[in-house]
């Protein structure tokens, strides 16, 4: 099945569906499976896998059910459908230490498949990842999905890209917007997208289940996080024991996206960390640093991460 | 074979058989839409439902009347041959497992239209290079973004209370007309050296 680039693409088959996925890096290395946000779809992980490859790691990127080259359900998507697809990937990858990144949505389904299966991963990474709908993510949520109706997908893009991205990756972009648009435009079927939001507006809070996630697990979020603000990753952090949260300084909902390079090294270091037995989460909070390479950072003691301006609250 | 309409001619038109295949499946397509929309109108006795059909059906024959008008036509003796197949393959096919022989008729017509205006993308077949104001692309670019308007009422009538208890039948009836559509839409895209890739 040729793509766009005249490439022969993989496919697994989950029942009566067929998922899309793209597997590089050396075998037997530790792996990484990373999961798309909403209107993301595999590409959009070139830097990461590059990046994770070189140091030595597999690395699996896909289509969820409904996104890019997987198939698109007409009617309806489950998230026990996505998440058995995750199961069927990290099946493919035999006996070594897996570890697990989402962004948004995508963070959305692998705090799923942690808890119903934290046994098979070595670690997980959730970026601007949430575990409940706030009043707020429920009502831009429908906004969104109303958006996405009346004006299609170029529209939803419209709204979300200077919600999700800083003034200072889109300023320069200004003039190539609609190229950078186009891709996600052309492999975004819109009841599709529609099928997708219904699934994640209609979810049950998974708050309640998060204290039974045992495993490393690394939570970045984005300073200015506009849709996803720092109060829903503060819920990940408290509920999940061997957690800790980093913030990514100057960064939106969309971070993989504006800064690969530091984000790919954060979650090198996350990896290579647990897998060195150093990684100690202790419901800790952090601020990542500008460059990729950089130490972290702990938040400073006596100040509350979950507020904007300098104010004393409780210490993590 | 390329993802996309074209090669543009000197003047940013796609060329007219392609304009001329592409727009005679639509026209087919959105026209047997039209005509069953039609009677499903004349049988209906819910207002709301009506209320929706009757914008269902305007906009169906607006897709029509649009493509007559915007289309650079260009004599297609194919045509003749797959002219017959595409309409046969709209015909009704109410589906098993559901009684009421006119519920699985309007169940048939949902699912069609939900293909329709799902699975169909013709402003995605648009090269990058094509001129914002060819009449043919407006076209395509209009279809398309009215379709995302136009499958909210399928889509609500397919999830609707009273169709739960058939919820399988419905959803075997939805993906079937998809994958029809999908077949015939990509046959006749691939007659004109267009291969569709990113999302078969």
């Amino acid at each position: 099945m040729p793509d766009l680039l005249g490439c022969t693409m993989p496919f697994l088959v989950l029942g009566s569906y067929h998922i899309r996925f793209e597997l590089d890096g050396p075998e037997g290395g530790p792996a990484y499976v990373l999961v798309n946000g909403l209107t993301q779809y595999a590409e959009l992980w070139g830097v990461y896998r590059d990046a994770l490859v070189a140091r030595g790691f597999r690395v699996v990127t896909f289509d969820l059910l409904g996104q890019g080259a997987s198939d698109k359900p007409a009617l309806a998507i489950s998230q026990d459908d996505q998440v058995a697809a995750l199961a069927l990937l990290i099946n493919q990858l035999g006996d070594v230490p897996i570890f697990l990144g989402g962004i948004s949505f995508g963070g959305l389904i692998a705090l799923r498949y942690a808890i119903d299966h934290g046994d098979r991963l070595a670690g997980l990474a959730l970026m601007s990842t949430f575990a409940e709908l706030s009043p707020q993510l429920l009502l831009l949520g429908t906004a969104l999905r109303t958006g996405l109706i009346l004006g299609g997908t170029g529209y939803l893009q419209d709204l979300l890209l200077p919600m999700n991205l800083s003034d200072a990756w889109l300023g320069p972009q200004l003039g190539k917007l609609e190229a950078i648009k186009r891709q996600g435009w052309l492999t975004n079927d819109v009841y599709a997208l529609q099928n997708l939001m219904d699934s994640f507006l209609e979810f049950e809070p998974l708050t309640p289940r998060l204290h039974s996630i045992g495993i490393p697990t690394i939570i970045l979020n984005g300073e200015f996080d506009f849709l996803t603000p720092r109060a829903l990753h503060d819920t990940l952090r408290r509920q999940i024991p061997d957690s800790a949260l980093v913030i990514i300084p100057r960064a939106f909902h969309a971070f993989t996206l504006e800064k690969p390079d530091l984000t790919a090294h954060l979650l090198f270091g996350f990896a290579e960390e647990v897998l060195s037995g150093k990684w100690r989460g202790d419901r800790s909070v952090w601020i990542a640093p500008e460059n990729a390479g950089d130490p972290l950072i702990p938040f400073p003691k006596g100040h509350d991460h979950l507020r904007a301006i300098p104010a004393h609250g409780v210490s993590p | 074979m390329s993802v996309f309409l074209g090669p543009l001619d000197a003047t940013g038109r796609v060329p007219p058989r392609q304009q001329t295949r592409v727009a005679a499946f639509l026209v087919s397509c959105h026209g047997a839409m039209a005509r069953q929309l039609a009677i499903a109108l004349a049988l209906q006795t819910n207002a709301a439902w009506q209320t929706e059909l009757n914008t269902q059906l305007y906009r169906e024959s607006e897709f029509v009347s649009l493509l007559v008008r915007a289309t650079s036509w260009t004599p297609d003796p194919e045509l003749m041959f797959l002219l017959p197949s595409w309409e046969a393959a709209w015909l009704p096919r109410p589906p098993d497992g559901i009684p009421d022989r006119v519920q699985a008729l309007t169940i048939d017509i949902a699912a069609l239209g939900h293909a329709l205006h799902g699975a169909i993308r013709p402003a995605a077949l648009l090269p990058d290079s094509t001129p914002l104001q060819d009449p043919f692309a407006l076209a395509l670019r209009r279809i398309e973004l009215e379709s995302n308007r136009l499958i909210q009422a399928q889509i609500l009538f397919l999830k609707r209370a009273d169709l739960l208890p058939f919820r399988n039948a419905v959803n075997a009836a939805v993906e079937s007309r998809h994958a029809q559509v999908r077949r015939l839409w990509d046959d006749m895209l691939s007659g004109i050296g267009v291969e569709r890739g990113i999302d078969q």
